[in-house]
């Protein structure tokens, strides 16, 4: 057993709990992050990647798109490499709703968002791929963020800060005595160590998880209601700008440029078990259909990936809805004292992506009031590590970087230009991850081939430079390609089904992977 | 002299071509683009179970080929391109490593990869160069020590790395970069003089499939050289043996005055009477129209676009618009567990004895189109490691099959 100590624990490695662990640290609070699996594992990274101006919300709430579009300036700075500025559209087609259209000018005027009205011409000039029915076009200040490099962003700040980072560490118990929280009970996953972490606090952070989390204190009927939203990623960029339709928020209505893809999304239904979360074709479907709305041709372009995410939203009947001081639009704390008469935990539920800063400043301010402290919220005033320099990636940075150092080291992954060198850091940063722990941060297998070149490669690699033993290397090959697989089958069509047979040709009738003996390592 | 037009230039399109300008045949080759080998492993499989597998139940394209007509296929191809390019039993299997450190059976082969069919008790070098990044050592040596064999035992294997420079300045070279360095001598000696040292007595080496593209028995000399026998172990694409392969095939087929039509695909048909009479082919500047008597459709399957799934999951065969066996609806086709067999990769068409494509009341679509190859449904030939079996069973039969008259 391994004990620690800290002021507090945060439960839960997703945009909120390494928000929550960086505002802590720096408000000089001792604060561990513990996260059952990697950084950006659940919801935060399964999304659809949007960086929200605001457009969205103008319409049916103005003040929170005022708040994304406070968020968004801060993100942009504070989160500079995990940024890319794309700018994005609303537009309507032939045949919407026009009074929507005035409906968000109003709405966008209330919430002093920045946009322009512009033709559809112009519209059709700078994103050629658009309906060409187009008729009235909104421009806004919408950008693209990738989760993981946001999270670990988040995380290597409040490192900086002193906090302590535990991937991979499930909570199994919180020791409650006296009607107060003392204690939080790990499993190091990969050690199989127990941890136990004294602390007076802990702020649940956990997502869809939440209600599990806050129940470990005997905080019961959390009422935790994922929903389920599915994204389909087609395997290049068929806009460079966030469209959106600009129409009542629905399903499907946002394709978002991410790197080497665009994403389309999303869906939203509700279900039980955000561990199953479905990938349902019909859902897939009702994505390309309202992808070929938007870009003519988008259903028989290439889809490559898709993924499925849930919501944390809570529906909590006992959270005082009077109190709205710590409230952000769309978002719930729960104080468990008041609620459960347990001291020393709060949970948060709900919110986006792009108010995740505001959200962990919500809570820490609560938590903050509560033990008496003044300690002011600094977290939009530094950059995180490697943002430094304040400038948002371009979709070329990649290839810029392989121009400068392709004469001395290999590319590894060609879709997604990931070098050797890239790969072998972090894999000695980081001996103990998965593929797909590195695959979150490098794209590794990411790209249109989804692993079938690189996958080998990287295996190679782990077992001649990360010290790995051919039985830890093949069994790492084959979660990774049953974990693609995952993300692949309810899309298998067109060119990406001409792609697994080509992979399948390679993996299985060159390599013959699958006749290997099953390895004694088991790799999580 | 009656006109045959091949489509695909892969093993089966090529063999066909070259068994029908032998019959007297004038012979035009289409293809889209360069043709399968230099994408598979360089070796002729046959089935995973040998000649057990050959006896495969209908829909599997064994069961109208025939296991006689594969046998006299496979040996057609080893007599066509000799001892030189192909060794062993099309009745026996042996199983040669993987670029994993898997073993996979397969039946003839490339003489260069003859020292590495495993046996009890070897002893194996395996070594991996630093600057071709598809062929790791380490896993390769790793894992072939942690099998056991077919039939019992074991070998062990070690893995030396040596960083021997393909072209200068280059830290990435391909594997056709490498097996043209090794058709010079310099490359060679310095192979050997970073390998030799390293050697130990009683210990057979093992490289990538990099050992030549032009010449063929540059590896018996490095054999020489290093005292000891050695092998190439085939890699993902690009395949060097399989371009070994497609090249003297190319080589032959040229020489039997087949006209090749390269880089264009075939975009439309016309058919009378219940044959075909010609293929338009969209060659650049005007489509062209060819006639022939007889066409062979070789195109292979999903991985060449021969056959696709559309957005909506319809499969459709893309030149002619065959009718197609396994269709199903696709909850029943791609399945969400990746170590499941994927029966989309079953659908193809069904042929009879002459491999014609049969319609739904098993009647021949055309009487003059036959399909030979991956284009025929009712196996997965990945896993069961039949595709040039199948190739060339079919090739065969469409050609000179003892039912085709």
């Amino acid at each position: 057993m391994r004990k620690l100590s800290a002021d507090v624990v945060v439960v839960g490695g997703g945009a909120t709990g390494s928000g929550v662990v960086r505002d802590c640290a720096m408000r000089g609070y001792k604060a561990i992050l513990v996260e059952r699996g990697d950084l950006g594992h659940g919801t935060s990274a399964r999304f659809h990647g949007l960086l929200h101006s605001g457009g969205r919300y103008v319409v049916a709430d103005p003040e929170s798109g005022a708040e994304c579009a406070r968020e968004n300036a801060i993100l942009k700075r504070i989160h500079a490499d995990a940024v890319e500025a794309t700018g994005g559209f609303f537009f309507q087609i032939e045949g919407d709703d026009e009074s929507f259209a005035d409906k968000f000018i109003e709405g966008a005027k209330i919430a002093k968002l920045p946009y322009q009205e512009i033709t559809a011409a112009e519209l059709l000039k700078r994103e050629p791929r658009c309906n060409p029915k187009a008729t009235r076009v909104m421009e806004v200040e919408d950008g693209t963020i990738d989760g993981w490099q946001l999270v670990w962003g988040a995380c290597r700040s409040a490192e900086a800060y002193g906090a302590q980072i535990l991937t991979y560490h499930q909570v199994t118990g919180i020791d409650v005595v006296g009607g107060k929280v003392q204690s939080v009970r790990c499993l190091d996953r990969k050690s199989g160590e127990e941890v136990v972490i004294d602390t007076a606090y802990v702020i649940n952070c956990s997502g869809p998880w939440a209600g599990q989390v806050a129940a470990l204190a005997g905080c019961h009927d959390v009422n935790v209601v994922p929903g389920r939203g599915v994204m389909v990623a087609m395997s290049h960029r068929l806009v460079n700008s966030v469209v959106n339709r600009l129409v009542k928020p629905a399903d499907g209505d946002i394709i978002v440029p991410v790197h080497t893809v665009c994403i389309i999304g999303t869906t939203d239904v509700k279900v039980e078990d955000p561990d199953n979360l479905e990938l349902p074709r019909a859902e897939v479907q009702k994505m390309l259909d309202a992808g070929e709305l938007m870009v003519p041709g988008f259903r028989e372009s290439r889809a490559v990936h898709a993924w499925a995410g849930a919501r944390p939203l809570i529906k909590d009947d006992r959270v005082d809805a009077s109190d709205t001081r710590h409230m952000s639009r769309g978002m719930a704390i729960l104080d468990h004292e008041t609620r459960d008469g347990v001291g020393g935990i709060l949970t948060i539920g709900g919110g986006k992506l792009t108010t995740y800063r505001l959200m962990a400043k919500n809570i820490t301010d609560v938590m903050v009031e509560k033990l008496g402290d003044d300690r002011p919220c600094r977290t939009d005033q530094e950059p995180v590590p490697g943002s430094e320099n304040g400038k948002n990636y371009q979709v070329s940075h990649r290839l810029h970087d392989r121009e400068e150092d392709r004469l001395e080291d290999q590319i590894i992954c060609e879709c997604e230009l990931m070098s050797r060198k890239m790969f072998t850091e972090l894999l000695r940063a980081n001996p103990d991850a998965s593929f797909d722990d590195l695959r979150r941060q490098l794209r590794l297998g990411m790209g249109p081939c989804q692993g079938g070149f690189c996958s080998l490669r990287a295996t190679g690699i782990a077992c001649a430079e990360g010290g790995w033993s051919a039985d830890k290397a093949t069994a790492a090959l084959r979660l990774f390609l049953k974990n693609r697989w995952i993300g692949l089958w309810p899309i298998l069509h067109g060119d990406q089904l001409r792609q697994a047979a080509l992979d399948s040709w390679m993996i299985s009738g060159t390599l013959n992977v699958e006749s290997l003996p099953a390895s004694e390592e088991v790799v999580l | 002299m009656s006109q045959v037009i091949v489509i695909g230039a892969g093993l089966s399109g090529l063999v066909a071509a070259i068994k029908s300008a032998e019959g007297g045949q004038q012979v035009t080759l289409i293809s889209k683009g360069l043709g399968g080998l230099q994408l598979s492993q360089g070796t002729i499989d046959i089935h995973e179970q040998g000649l057990a597998g050959l006896e495969s139940p209908a829909p599997h394209p064994y069961a109208a080929i025939g296991a006689e007509n594969v046998l006299a296929g496979v040996k057609y191809l080893a007599k066509l391109l000799g001892p030189e390019f192909l060794v062993g039993d099309a009745k026996k299997n042996v199983y040669l490593p993987t670029a994993v450190g898997a073993i996979r059976p397969t039946a003839l082969i490339p003489p260069s990869m003859a020292a590495g069919s495993v046996r009890d008790g070897a002893k194996w070098l395996i070594v991996g160069l630093r600057r071709l990044k598809d062929f790791n050592a380490s896993l390769i040596a790793g894992n072939l020590s942690r099998l056991e064999l077919p039939g019992g035992g074991s070998l062990s294997a070690r893995a030396l790395t040596i960083d021997v420079v393909a072209r200068e300045g280059e830290v990435d070279s391909s594997a056709l970069t490498f097996a043209r360095a090794f058709d010079t001598p310099d490359f060679r000696q310095r192979l050997v003089a970073a390998i030799k040292p390293e050697l130990q007595p009683g210990e057979a080496v093992g490289l990538p499939a990099i050992l030549g593209v032009k010449q063929h028995d540059f590896w018996r000399e490095l054999q020489a050289s290093l005292g000891c026998e050695v092998f190439e172990i085939p890699l993902p694409p690009p395949s060097v043996p399989g371009m070994r392969l497609n090249e003297a095939l190319t080589a032959k087929a040229k020489a039997l005055g087949v006209r090749f039509v390269l880089g264009s695909y075939v975009s439309g048909f016309t058919a009378a009477g219940g044959k075909l009479v010609s293929v338009t082919v969209a060659t650049t500047g005007a489509p062209q129209e060819f006639k022939a008597d007889k066409f062979i459709y070789a195109p292979g399957g999903f991985e060449s676009g021969a056959l696709a799934m559309d957005s909506h999951y319809e499969i459709t065969e893309k030149v002619f618009g065959l009718p197609l066996h396994g269709v199903a609806p696709v909850e029943e086709l791609i399945l969400p567990d990746y170590w499941d067999e994927q029966p989309v990769f079953k659908v193809g068409v069904s042929v009879d004895k002459q491999m014609r494509p049969l319609d739904a009341a098993g009647k021949p679509v055309y009487a003059n189109l036959h399909a030979i190859g991956g284009i025929i449904g009712g196996a997965i030939r990945w896993k069961e490691k039949s595709g040039e079996g199948i190739a060339l069973g079919s090739a065969w039969a469409a050609t000179e099959g003892s039912e085709n008259v």
